[in-house]
């Protein structure tokens, strides 16, 4: 146990080691251990941006809708009123288009029973022409009584 | 166990365990013979000792260093997080410690300490008798002694006060160093004469001073052996448990060979911290320039 140079070799080892640690051993580690640090401290800084950014866009996100809300409102109201300016302007020309083919058709059926009173004259008076032909005879021709018998017509 | 010490009796077993294997000079010159130890003045080495410690300092680098394949900031390996891991303790611990002054070369030199006497006291976990009995072997064998008895091979080196005295000498170094750096020169007398008694009674106040500088790497030093020395104690005194030809004696011998075994783990490792934490505060203490 006595004391000797071993001593001082140590003493020398020490130095030496130590040495190789502080030149060797210490740096890398400690710069990839500082780099790291940089990295996430810097990581987490990029997120709190995302975030921020994030909340941004949401704002804006918002206000896009609500303007697109308030757009799609104004184009359906005016679609009803559109729709319901058609639907009026359709009944209306359908109400004339009907009131035409209704005064048509009277006219028409006006037409066909003054045809058909017409022809009912006619008729009359032939038939009234024979009968007083058969009852007088000869005595009343058409050529004859062409007169009176015109006036009987519009008579009847 | 028995095999190795068959013929010694306890003390001759415990005597030749506590010795160590000595090269130095003797009027005759350089020999490692055993017989010639008490010619050797100081210039004589603790083969063993040093040796064991230089080794297990080229172990600390090439696992710090030289043990991660490639360095990774975004996926660092196994022995990487051991490492970092080690690094961050050392240097949480320096920061708290320094927190004015700054020297890059504190970290590093915690770090070397902290690992460096870890490893070294590890050493004292290996079964006393393994590394001693195969040095033996191969000295008798190469013919370096007659009898592997004579061979000396002390494994632990934190148990030689050379080496722990060795490296507190080193602090002690660098504390004054720092001290007349940072103080200069005048502040560091200062500082060693001017109290705690104010000017007029510097004799006494550099008494005082200096005997608490010396303290500190002979306390440093000499904490680390002891603890060390006693707990290789205790390891030869219960491997000497192994040497009676009684088997139930044998049987407590190993059931508390593991005892003490567990419970130096975290000695070894305290000592260690320790170590560490002394020579940064010896070291915070040396840059500290303010007046006490």
């Amino acid at each position: 146990m006595n004391i000797n140079a071993t001593l001082l070799g140590q003493t020398l080892a020490f130095v030496i080691f130590v040495a190789i640690c502080w030149k060797y051993v210490w740096p890398p580690i400690i710069a990839i251990m500082e780099e790291r640090e940089k990295r996430i401290a810097d990581g987490l800084e990029a997120a709190k941006k995302a975030d921020d950014s994030l909340e941004e866009a949401q704002l804006a996100f918002d206000q896009e809708m609500n303007k697109a809300k308030e757009q799609a409102a104004e184009i359906l109201e005016k679609a009803n009123s559109r729709a319901s300016q058609i639907v009026n302007d359709a009944t209306e020309k359908a109400e004339v288009e009907a009131g035409k083919i209704l005064s048509s058709a009277s006219k028409t059926i006006e037409n066909d029973v003054n045809k058909a009173k017409e022809e009912l004259r006619q008729k009359m008076s032939e038939l009234i022409i024979d009968t007083s032909e058969k009852i007088l005879g000869n005595e009343i021709s058409p050529e004859k009584h062409q007169e009176l018998l015109k006036k009987a017509a519009a008579e009847l | 166990m028995a095999s190795a010490s068959g013929e010694q009796t306890s003390a001759e077993y415990i005597q030749h365990h506590l010795t160590n294997l000595v090269c130095g000079k003797t009027p005759d010159g350089w020999t490692c013979d055993h017989n010639a130890v008490d010619q050797m003045g100081f210039l004589a080495f603790h083969v063993d000792s040093l040796g064991w410690s230089i080794f297990l300092g080229f172990v600390f680098v090439a696992l710090f260093r030289f043990g991660i394949p490639k360095l990774s900031t975004e996926a660092p390996s196994g022995i990487q997080n051991f490492v970092e891991m080690c690094i961050e303790f050392v240097n949480d611990n320096v920061q708290s410690i320094f927190t004015s002054a700054k020297n890059n070369l504190i970290g590093p030199m915690a770090l070397t300490v902290l690992v460096w006497v870890f490893l070294m006291n590890l050493m004292d976990l290996v079964p006393v008798d393994y590394l001693p009995t195969l040095a033996g072997q191969v000295a008798e064998a190469t013919g370096m002694v007659e009898d592997s008895k004579d061979s000396y091979f002390k494994v632990v080196p934190t148990t030689d006060p050379n080496i722990t005295l060795g490296m507190a000498l080193a602090v002690f170094v660098l504390i004054i160093f720092y001290s007349i750096k940072i103080k200069g020169l005048k502040g560091f007398l200062a500082e060693l004469t001017l109290h705690p008694f104010g000017k007029w009674m510097m004799p006494v106040n550099l008494v005082l001073e200096g005997v608490n500088l010396i303290a500190k790497p002979i306390s440093l030093g000499l904490r680390l052996f002891g603890n060390l020395y006693a707990g290789e104690m205790i390891f030869i005194l219960i491997a000497l448990m192994l040497t009676f030809s009684s088997i139930s004696i044998g049987l407590l011998g190993v059931g508390l060979h593991l005892i003490w075994a567990l419970f130096h783990i975290l000695i070894l490792a305290l000592q260690a911290f320790i170590f560490m934490v002394l020579t940064i505060v010896y070291l915070a203490m040396a840059h500290e320039t303010e007046d006490h």
